[in-house]
């Protein structure tokens, strides 16, 4: 626990420009408690990793960053989030203004069984950030551009987004979710079920979306993290165990378990 | 249990390369003979359930089809004038005023004239025993409808009696009418004359799909029409009712209501309505809907909402489970997207869960649509006689019955006559309700979409 609270505090020293601040963070699940004293700022425009093995918890902590864990019943959240300096847990914050600032995308890709034009004007059109035809068109030009799917879908945008392939439909995902113009991406394991051509083509997109938003990806691979992220939070049993630049995590962990991780020690 | 079986058992082959997979051991043989006897009895089943549904088609239209025909004897009817308006001024009050028996001795000289060729020992008075006793009705409506008739001789086509129509179609035998006063075997003779120069002929009635029902005496008038504007109204407010309150209720209880003992209370208090059998919820319709809220008796409305309470559970339920069965992926994904939880289940759950709400729908509906115990206690069952509503509020507050109701006030009565055309009106309900099944089905083809 000591060591923990040690790695968190030197990570936070390091950083600057912080988007998101998390301050003792606890997550309980009923009485599990899944998520134990976290601490961590995350940098505005770049790619942060969560790497660590299944049930650590890192899938939950994205999930308290726009609030879905709102949706479960016995999950209760402790501690303050920061985005931009506000408590997103307070009572006066709604969730569907939060979560239009802070965009998702799903382990599975998840497009509704709509058009593909329909999966990206969909946010925009519940968030009024459209008011004309046009404009909408535009959003949907655009958010497909940057989610590097206009080209294939440009000729077929009243078809289904359900009849693309699986990379086509997780990029379809992105669209949709930065078609809202969020500041901050979180990606829930994007690839876990791409083959190995769509998970370099999403990589490459996730590289791009820097230039714009701060990405936070969970990932179970950790050649991933190390190809797409500039700074990596290792998790274990709900603790965040170490925070710090990826090259420094990979290289020269501080962390007795960080280190057996990555090394395949655990997990 | 196989690797067991194999340190046991030394191996089956000369060459002690282990089992041939050419011979079955004992063990596969006794797996393969339990999935072929498995096989059996399924087969089995379905051709009991095969052939019982055989014989009940085949019983149900050998029995009900005769009631879509009925016996007409054509006459032609003198209509004098000083009978029948004796001021001349065709004054259409004055033409009311002669009564249906005013008819009864033209309709005999009519058929007295119809049989004057054929030797009969039958009485003038009792041909018209031929007759069904609506024929004076029949031809006074005629001449009311139009009083031009008046002084003219006109051809008319009326209802035989039940017995000749009985006897047309084989119900009815000579050796039968020794003991029944309501027509002798003499009358047969003349009807069998008639028949051959086509004074007597069957043909389609439209009259038992469309028409009203009859008294006890005259079964061969009765028809199922206003039964079944009487459940047409029935399930207008079924459905207007129970689909978006069924449907607000289980949306609120899947996606809305927090998880709670209330909330389990109520779930299994819904399952269990389900169960409760239909008469429960006919005294219950009684005591709130008449006694308590003192609503006309025997009234489509009544019954309407007495079926509402018995169809709502049905409707919860399965809107429920296909609100259920919708991927909590879609949910996620439009609440990660900022939609509020309204626009979650309205712009994409409820879409998707469309075709299983519907299907659930329609199936309560038809379960309402052959309910007949809980009409039995608001009054919609026995003789009503009525005709057809004035419009749509005396649809709904006008006495009247419904289909399984008349098809069970049709099977109690004494006369053989009725018991066909409960078979017939049978075949009614089940066209009625295999229609409101192909809806469902072109319904759930249109919404289902896959994802």
């Amino acid at each position: 626990m000591l060591d923990d609270k040690y790695h968190a505090d030197r990570a936070v020293g390091t950083m600057q420009d912080s988007k998101i601040t998390a301050k003792n963070v606890q997550v309980f699940y009923g009485d599990t408690h899944a998520i134990k004293d976290v601490n961590v700022e995350i940098a505005d425009k770049t790619v942060t990793a969560f790497i660590g093995p299944s049930g650590c918890g890192k899938s939950t902590f994205l999930r308290c960053l726009n609030r879905m864990n709102d949706t479960i019943d016995i999950c209760r959240v402790e501690g303050d989030i920061l985005i931009d300096d506000e408590d997103i847990y307070d009572p006066r914050v709604d969730p569907v203004q939060l979560r239009a600032k802070v965009g998702m995308v799903f382990q599975k890709p998840n497009p509704f069984p709509k058009s593909i034009y329909d999966n990206v004007a969909y946010g925009p059109k519940i968030h009024g950030l459209a008011k004309t035809k046009a404009d909408l068109d535009e959003i949907v030009e655009s958010s497909l551009r940057k989610a590097a799917l206009w080209n294939e879908a440009k000729d077929r945008l009243h078809q289904p987004g359900t009849g693309m392939s699986g990379g086509q439909q997780q990029r379809l995902c992105i669209a949709r979710a930065i078609a809202t113009a969020p500041e901050i991406l979180l990606m829930d394991e994007p690839c876990s079920a791409l083959d190995p051509i769509a998970t370099a083509q999403v990589e490459e997109l996730i590289d791009e979306l820097r230039q714009s938003f701060s990405v936070v990806i969970v990932t179970h691979s950790m050649q991933q993290a190390a190809r797409v992220s500039q700074k990596t939070a290792f998790f274990h049993l709900g603790n965040l165990v170490e925070f710090d630049d990826t090259d420094k995590i990979f290289t020269n962990p501080q962390d007795p378990r960080t280190e057996s991780y990555i090394s395949g020690r655990i997990g | 249990m196989t690797l067991e079986t194999a340190d046991i058992t030394p191996p089956a082959t000369p060459s002690g390369k282990g089992k041939s997979l050419l011979t079955q051991d004992a063990r596969t043989k006794k797996r393969n003979a339990a999935e072929i006897r498995f096989k059996a009895y399924g087969i089995a089943a379905l051709a009991f359930s095969i052939l019982f549904l055989a014989m009940l088609l085949f019983a149900i239209v050998r029995n009900g089809v005769p009631a879509f025909t009925q016996t007409f004897v054509t006459i032609e009817v003198e209509l004098p004038a000083d009978v029948l308006d004796k001021n001349g001024n065709r004054d259409i009050d004055d033409i009311k005023k002669v009564s249906t028996f005013g008819y009864n001795p033209l309709i005999q000289d009519a058929l007295v004239a119809a049989t004057a060729d054929i030797e009969t020992e039958v009485a003038d008075g009792d041909l018209k025993k031929m007759l069904s006793s609506s024929a004076g009705a029949t031809v006074r409506n005629a001449v009311i409808a139009n009083p031009d008739l008046i002084g003219q001789t006109v051809e008319f086509e009326l209802l035989a009696s039940s017995r000749v129509d009985g006897y047309m179609k084989g119900r009815v035998v000579r050796e039968d009418l020794a003991r029944d006063r309501n027509l002798d075997a003499a009358h047969l003779d003349i009807v069998d004359a008639l028949s051959q120069t086509g004074g007597v002929t069957r043909k389609f009635n439209w009259d038992f799909i469309l028409g009203a029902d009859a008294s006890e005496s005259r079964p061969e008038q009765a028809g199922m029409g206003v039964a079944m504007l009487g459940s047409v109204f029935m399930m207008l407010v079924v459905l207007l009712l129970s689909l978006p309150i069924g449907v607000a209720a289980s949306i609120y209880l899947e996606e809305f209501a927090p998880q709670n003992w209330i909330t389990d209370l109520i779930e299994v208090n819904i399952s269990n309505l389900a169960a409760v059998p239909s008469i429960v919820f006919g005294i219950l319709g009684l005591a709130v809907f008449i006694q308590f809220a003192h609503l006309p008796q025997s009234a489509p409305l009544v019954g309407g909402l007495t079926l509402t309470l018995m169809t709502l559970p049905t409707i919860v339920i399965s809107t429920r489970a296909s609100l259920k069965a919708v991927p909590p992926s879609i949910r996620s994904a439009a609440l990660g997207v900022g939609a509020s939880e309204m626009q979650t289940v309205f712009h994409h759950v409820l879409p998707l869960a469309m075709p299983g709400i519907l299907t659930g729908t329609i199936i309560g509906l038809a379960q309402a649509l052959g309910e007949t115990a809980p009409l039995l206690l608001i009054g919609m069952v026995g003789y009503i006689a009525s005709n057809y509503p004035d419009g749509i509020a005396s649809g709904f507050l006008d006495p009247n019955s419904a289909m399984p109701a008349q098809i069970f006030e049709w099977a109690k009565r004494a006369d053989p006559a009725y018991y066909e055309r409960a078979w017939g009106g049978i075949i009614i309900l089940l066209v009625f309700l295999m229609t409101m099944n192909i809806i469902a089905i072109i319904l759930r083809r249109r919404f289902e979409r896959r994802w």
